[in-house]
């Protein structure tokens, strides 16, 4: 073998050492087995399961007081954005997309991906929530298993979501955002995004999710949100694959257009 | 907003004879999800200030996301047939309301009412259709019926 490889053949051992070395420092949380005892515990938990959808309108007006865990819901505000945000707030209405990325298929991310005009399904297993979210068939996962949020997160569209349960409510901290996500249309926020999270059966067949975003760079005071959902035994999820037939685009200019090209297997019409 | 409660229809119907309801929702539908909510786009391209409608034969009906599409053949002023494209709301969102992939057959008559595009081109937005026997069937009821 000649010395140039041997070195090569040393330099990709070092690397892929370094590199397990690194995803061990990720993962150094490993959920122990679930136990018969697990499994049961979760019966003793307020009955989530099933097809729910957000009620149109999805955010109702005022505050409403939560009589599940018996003090006052978080209250919705009023965006508050920092004098930077706000004029990067500006900014991007100046120069707006005539569409959102989502047009090119781009699925909205945290916390618009919660407030789509789809369904969504809870799944709960010993120590993780999963919601199964049909709007551009996402999910989001939620870890209840005790690990901690991770201290330099990857930033993501979903942010990395650990959770617990106070009594009859599901909490969910978020951290880890791609600034790629926006709070609202045309409302930026930083990396230091958080999200707080309540999940809670209002009666037996309506869940409420409050949701306060905070930021130090873009929010002056937590934007709180609250969404009704409806829960519909009779549904399942659909598959919901944007790429299937898209006809609609923003171009990098912004401009947003619409293929109008007929399919090409377009059965003819009969003869008249 | 109470629109979607409003907007219910009974559990039978699949037909709703009153068009403007439909509009009405829809109004409502983009109101409230252009707050953030907006399912895949926004309706730039189209011409919201006005409905219209067009005759013709359809040609295919696309059941897909993120949009179901019907193709309908339409024969001008000078007696050519133009195929125009319409973008109706996904397989989802329609299955649960009464539609289905069988609800629109190449070869169906239909009066299409839309919102035209913009520029002109031969499609819109659709919102509603009829048949020659006076049927009517809008994209936009508001919420499904509760099955809790």
């Amino acid at each position: 073998m000649k010395p140039a490889s041997k070195i090569s053949r040393v330099i990709a051992r070092t690397l892929a050492a370094a590199f397990f070395v690194s995803i061990a420092g990720a993962q150094t949380f490993k959920r122990p087995a679930p136990t018969a005892a697990d499994w049961a515990a979760l019966a003793k938990l307020p009955d989530f399961t099933g097809v729910w959808e957000v009620q149109m309108g999805g955010r109702p007006a005022g505050d409403i007081i939560n009589p599940a865990i018996g003090v006052p819901s978080m209250r919705p505000t009023q965006l508050s954005l920092t004098p930077e945000y706000e004029a990067k707030r500006q900014a991007l209405m100046a120069h707006a997309e005539e569409d959102n990325q989502s047009a090119n298929c781009l699925p909205p991310g945290m916390p618009g991906i919660m407030a789509q005009p789809y369904p969504m399904e809870f799944l709960l297993t010993p120590g993780q929530v999963t919601i199964v979210i049909e709007a551009y068939s996402m999910v989001r996962h939620i870890y209840t298993d005790g690990r901690l949020l991770p201290d330099d997160p990857d930033p993501n569209f979903f942010g990395t979501s650990i959770g617990h349960w106070e009594g009859d409510t599901l909490v969910v901290q978020s951290v880890g955002f791609t600034t790629q996500t926006e709070i609202e249309p045309h409302v930026p926020h930083s990396d230091k995004m958080k999200i707080l999270e309540r999940f809670h059966l209002v009666d037996p067949n309506t869940m409420m999710i409050e949701t306060s975003v905070t930021d130090p760079e873009a929010l002056t005071a937590p934007y709180v949100t609250n969404r009704i959902l409806k829960r519909h035994r009779s549904w399942t999820i659909a598959e919901y694959i944007c790429e299937q037939n898209n006809r609609n685009f923003v171009d990098p200019s912004g401009k947003a257009g619409i293929n109008l090209t007929p399919p090409a297997s377009a059965t003819p019409a009969p003869k008249q | 907003m109470s629109g979607g409660r409003s907007m219910e229809v009974s559990k039978s119907m699949n037909t709703i004879k009153k068009a403007t309801l439909g509009a009405a929702a829809l109004v409502c539908f983009l109101l409230v999800t252009a707050s953030g909510a907006l399912a895949h786009h926004g309706f730039a391209v189209f011409d919201t200030t006005s409905q219209k409608t067009i005759s013709g034969t359809v040609k295919e009906f696309q059941w897909t996301n993120p949009h179901t599409w019907v193709w309908v053949d339409v024969t001008n002023d000078k007696g050519e047939v133009v195929t125009w494209g319409f973008e109706g709301m996904s397989p989802n969102f329609l299955g649960r309301r009464g539609w289905s992939r069988n609800t629109l057959k190449p070869g169906d008559k239909i009066t299409v009412t839309y919102f035209a595009l913009k520029d002109g081109k031969a499609g819109g937005a659709f919102l509603s259709f009829k048949r020659p026997n006076g049927e009517e069937l809008s994209m936009w009821k508001g919420s499904p019926t509760e099955d809790n």
